[in-house]
């Protein structure tokens, strides 16, 4: 391997260099029929799973046809997804929030044949590479996190999770025949980069066991005051210790105090908390971020642990599966998943979910707990 | 407000004197040390001495902090110094 | 034949769902046979060891990447996300194995051209993996070295015109709906806005300056397809102020059951002849709708703008005409005071082009100036607003009191008065006093 240089001189950083020019204008990568009637579209209708149609004023129709990717995706990957782009749409394409693609053609029959294309393409694997749907009143593509494929704080993986689960859901992702969207979520540790907090089901990895504590070495790689510095709960203070005769400047940690984020292990490697028994998934349900009809909603914790179970993680899948069958046949039409949790309530939820309800799924966690625990004579047996 | 003339200098003795505990410190770190200085007045400061060379971020990946380039435990920890 | 067995991992190449195993194997084929002569510039079987070391963590249950805080283009402290592996002997390919986060345009819509200048910069210079796209929005690059992070930015600068992603204590990259390029639903260009105001502030963005992380987003509507509400700390969310729009021969038509209700969306399963009575009027939260005569008639003035009645007729009812936007702020995920969801500081802007959204940028930098002042080290606005309270952030924002600001009204009466609140303030003369009152 010889170095390519791209122009760049490392002796003088500061020449020729390009800085603060932001992204591209989006205008330049917008479908002609996009560009010609923005801000002018009149309504939409979904013609079948994950083909849709949009009408402006103008009268123009667009044609659209959703399929699902993993966020994971190699540049083989998506330069097939621009052959097809280029030879079916005129060379463009778009991403949705939910990390699936989107084609745009112009006619009904074009659509339907690239549906039926796209649905046709698989990895060598058996998987398919394409599968059109994450419509209507279905399960969309999951949102997630990086996992143990490129995190160094995580409680299970992501990718893993995601494909084990969709596997689990995927006739709800080519179908639209639930009682309102079902948004997954999934977020590998609780710092949550991905955000699962207003999740229709949010799975979540969680540790459970304190940091370890590399006291010899501690010292040589860390700065004491920075790893104190980084516990949200304040539960690191500095310490001296003697193994084997020996002095070392090093931290105590207050086990009781602990939330299991590793904040510490970012700051300090020489904190690591990652551990096979400790650490797991929990699953919250019942959150939205829509307006419609109800306000949006913060998901809860419904099941607080379950073991990592890799590669598939059955029980975690069967439970999530559990949960959208039960409320598929329960629920009212319109009904997100909290909504009807809490009109039928939490302990019918339970009971007809097959959940055990245990000691820590009641809040304790500092003001908001006061405001979940129950303060009427309004419950059911 | 504008910052005194020697503002540069005030932060290079702060990273100095406490260098001795920590290598990084927080952007708020910086503000406190001129009372009557704004945030942005300060930004600009510790910019120019990042295209100087002087200082270098370092980032946990939710929060971001600086240091004096090479100081610290962290850059010989992660094989770039 | 592959560098590492990996049986665990094999297992998720079986079922319907697109498995990223497969698709890491082709990545790995066409790095082996390399049919293009490309001079890799990171290790060409790096693909081989992150399932390597992908299929360890299957085994044991932990992760083996480490975090590292140095890394970077010179004068950005942020875009760029250090990763080590712990494993670096049995692994060297993936020994240092960087994150690149890159801008992806307002709305993710791409020329396959561009896509593939990415993904040709991406093959020379990283492992080819990436993210379509990471959680706040930017296409995501998986895995490089220390020295090719430089020549990745200049060729990204230079050939590509686009600049890195935000992360760490700054402005992070703000994303939007896909707004008015293809939805009938958008209040306002949140395009437009999104890339407005990402360039206005792109020194934020790459330059930290700020307590802790600080997010955009931009939502349509209601609906809120990007999640603003729920996860930036600046949200701005369409809305209008007449009345929606509708249209009574489609209504007919959707009652006589002519187009099918919710766009198609509940087409799955027999629900039913469509109700209107009970699948709309009865579901509007604020009860201003009725249907009489073959009419549907709207309260305007209290509706609330929920916009089920709109996705539920799409064909007979529209948006209203006086557009703008909402603004909450001080959304954020539970850590670490627990979640919280934007708190609405606006109920109704403007979103002017014309004056490059003076108004917004004015709220946003009022609310800055006082996040960087009062915000202590990492704490996300919400939190800086729950300790100091709403009126602090109202107050620097510039905005007036508004009872739509809250749910309800306080319901504890210990107001924090302030000597000008109060007639002839808090200078009172106990010898005057002494005059009306023995001891």
């Amino acid at each position: 391997m010889a170095f390519i240089s791209s122009g760049y001189n490392p002796a003088k950083p500061m020449e020729n260099r390009i800085t603060d020019i932001g992204p591209k204008h989006f205008e330049q990568f917008l479908p002609e029929m996009c560009k010609k009637n923005f801000g002018k579209w009149l309504y939409h209708e979904i013609l079948e799973p994950g083909v849709l149609m949009h009408k402006a004023e103008s009268g123009d129709e667009i044609y659209t046809v959703r399929f699902g990717g993993a966020r994971l995706m190699t540049i083989t990957h998506i330069r097939e997804i621009c052959a097809i782009a280029d030879k079916y749409c005129g060379g463009k394409l778009r991403f949705t929030t939910r990390n699936n693609i989107e084609l745009m053609v112009e006619t009904k029959d074009a659509a339907l044949k690239l549906k039926a294309y796209l649905n046709a393409q698989k990895f060598d694997g058996g998987s398919q590479k394409f599968p059109v749907g994450g419509t209507g009143a279905g399960v969309t593509n999951i949102v997630h996190t990086q996992g143990w494929v490129h995190c160094h704080t995580p409680a299970t993986d992501a990718s893993g999770t995601v494909k084990a689960t969709m596997d689990a859901v995927f006739e709800e992702f080519t179908n639209m025949r639930l009682p309102a969207p079902v948004r997954i979520s999934m977020a590998c540790c609780l710092n949550m980069c991905g955000a699962v907090h207003c999740s229709d089901i949010a799975i979540l990895g969680i540790h459970r066991k304190p940091p370890m504590i590399d006291h010899k070495i501690l010292d040589n790689i860390c700065e004491v005051p920075l790893a104190v510095a980084a516990c949200p709960t304040g539960a690191i203070r500095p310490t001296k210790i003697e193994i084997d005769g020996e002095k070392y400047n090093t931290v105590a940690v207050k086990n009781e105090r602990c939330m299991f984020c590793g904040n510490c292990y970012t700051m300090c490697p020489a904190m690591p908390l990652a551990d096979a028994q400790g650490d797991g998934i929990a699953l919250m349900v019942g959150g939205k971020i829509s307006n419609r009809i109800s306000h949006p909603a913060f998901s809860r914790v419904v099941v607080p642990f379950i073991p990592n179970e890799p590669p598939r993680w059955p029980t975690m899948t069967a439970t999530v599966k559990k949960i959208l069958d039960v409320y598929a046949a329960d629920a009212k039409k319109y009904e997100r998943l909290g909504d009807w949790a809490c009109r039928i309530g939490w302990e019918r939820f339970f009971e007809k979910c097959d959940l055990e309800f245990t000691e820590h799924l009641i809040d304790d966690f500092r003001d908001p707990a006061y405001y979940t625990w129950r303060q009427t004579s309004q419950f059911k047996f | 407000m504008a910052l005194p003339d020697d503002a540069k200098e005030q932060i290079l003795k702060m990273l100095e004197d406490k260098g001795k505990m920590k290598s990084k410190f927080y952007f708020n770190d910086f503000t406190k040390i001129f009372e009557d200085g704004k945030p942005r007045e300060v930004k600009k400061i510790l910019t120019t001495l990042v295209n100087e060379g002087v200082l270098i971020f370092w980032s946990s990946g939710s929060t971001t902090m600086y240091g004096l380039a090479g100081a610290g435990k962290q850059s010989a920890g992660e094989g770039e110094a | 034949m592959a560098k590492h067995k990996t049986p665990l991992l094999d297992q998720l190449e079986s079922g319907p769902w697109p498995s990223f195993v497969s698709d890491i194997k082709q990545e790995c084929d066409s790095r082996a046979k390399n049919v293009n002569g490309i001079d890799y510039q990171v290790a060409a079987d790096c693909p081989d060891d992150l399932l390597g070391v992908l299929e360890l963590s299957y085994k044991d249950g932990e992760t083996h990447w480490k975090h590292g805080g140095i890394v970077g283009v010179f004068g950005y402290g942020g875009g760029v996300i250090g990763r080590y592996c712990d494993q670096p002997e049995m692994f060297p390919s993936v020994a240092h194995f960087h994150t690149v986060r890159v801008n992806q345009p307002s709305g993710k819509y791409y020329s396959t051209e561009f896509l593939g200048s990415l993904c040709d910069l991406w093959e020379l210079r990283g492992s080819g993996l990436t993210n379509m796209h990471g959680a706040t929005g930017d296409i995501v690059f998986i895995g490089t070295t220390t020295p090719q992070l430089e020549e990745i930015f200049y060729e990204l600068t230079h050939n590509l015109e686009t600049d890195l992603g935000g992360s760490g204590s700054n402005l992070r990259t703000p994303a939007t709906c896909l707004g008015m390029s293809r939805c009938e639903y958008a209040c306002y260009d949140t395009q437009g806005l999104c890339h407005d105001m990402t360039n206005e502030y792109q020194d934020e963005l790459h330059r930290p300056a700020f307590p802790y992380k600080f997010k955009f987003k931009f939502d349509g509507c209601p609906n809120g397809c990007v999640a603003s509400i729920a996860r930036s700390d600046f949200s701005v969310m369409g809305t209008w102020r007449d009345s929606l729009r509708i249209d009574q021969k489609a209504v007919a038509a959707y009652v006589a059951g002519e187009i099918a209700p919710n766009a198609g969306a509940h087409s799955g399963r027999d629900w039913g002849k469509f109700d209107i009575q009970a699948e709309v009027i009865d579901l509007c939260p604020s009860q201003c709708l009725s249907y009489e005569g073959g009419k549907l008639l709207i309260d305007a003035k209290e509706c609330v703008r929920c916009m089920h009645c709109i996705n539920t007729m799409p064909q007979a009812c529209r948006i209203g005409e006086d557009t703008g936007a909402m603004i909450f702020c001080g959304a954020k995920s539970p850590i670490l005071d627990g979640a919280q969801m934007g708190s609405l500081l606006m109920p109704f802007v403007v979103v002017d082009e014309g004056n490059e959204y003076r108004e917004i940028k004015d709220v946003v930098e009022g609310i800055w100036d006082f996040w960087m002042e009062e915000g202590k080290n990492r704490e996300r606005l919400g939190e800086t607003m729950k300790r100091m309270g709403f009126q602090a952030i109202i107050k620097a924002a510039g905005v007036p009191f508004d009872v739509r600001q809250v749910q309800e009204p306080r319901t504890n009466p210990y107001i924090f008065w302030k000597a000008e609140d109060v007639t002839g303030g808090w200078d009172n003369d106990i010898a005057d006093y002494r005059k009306r009152h023995k001891l």
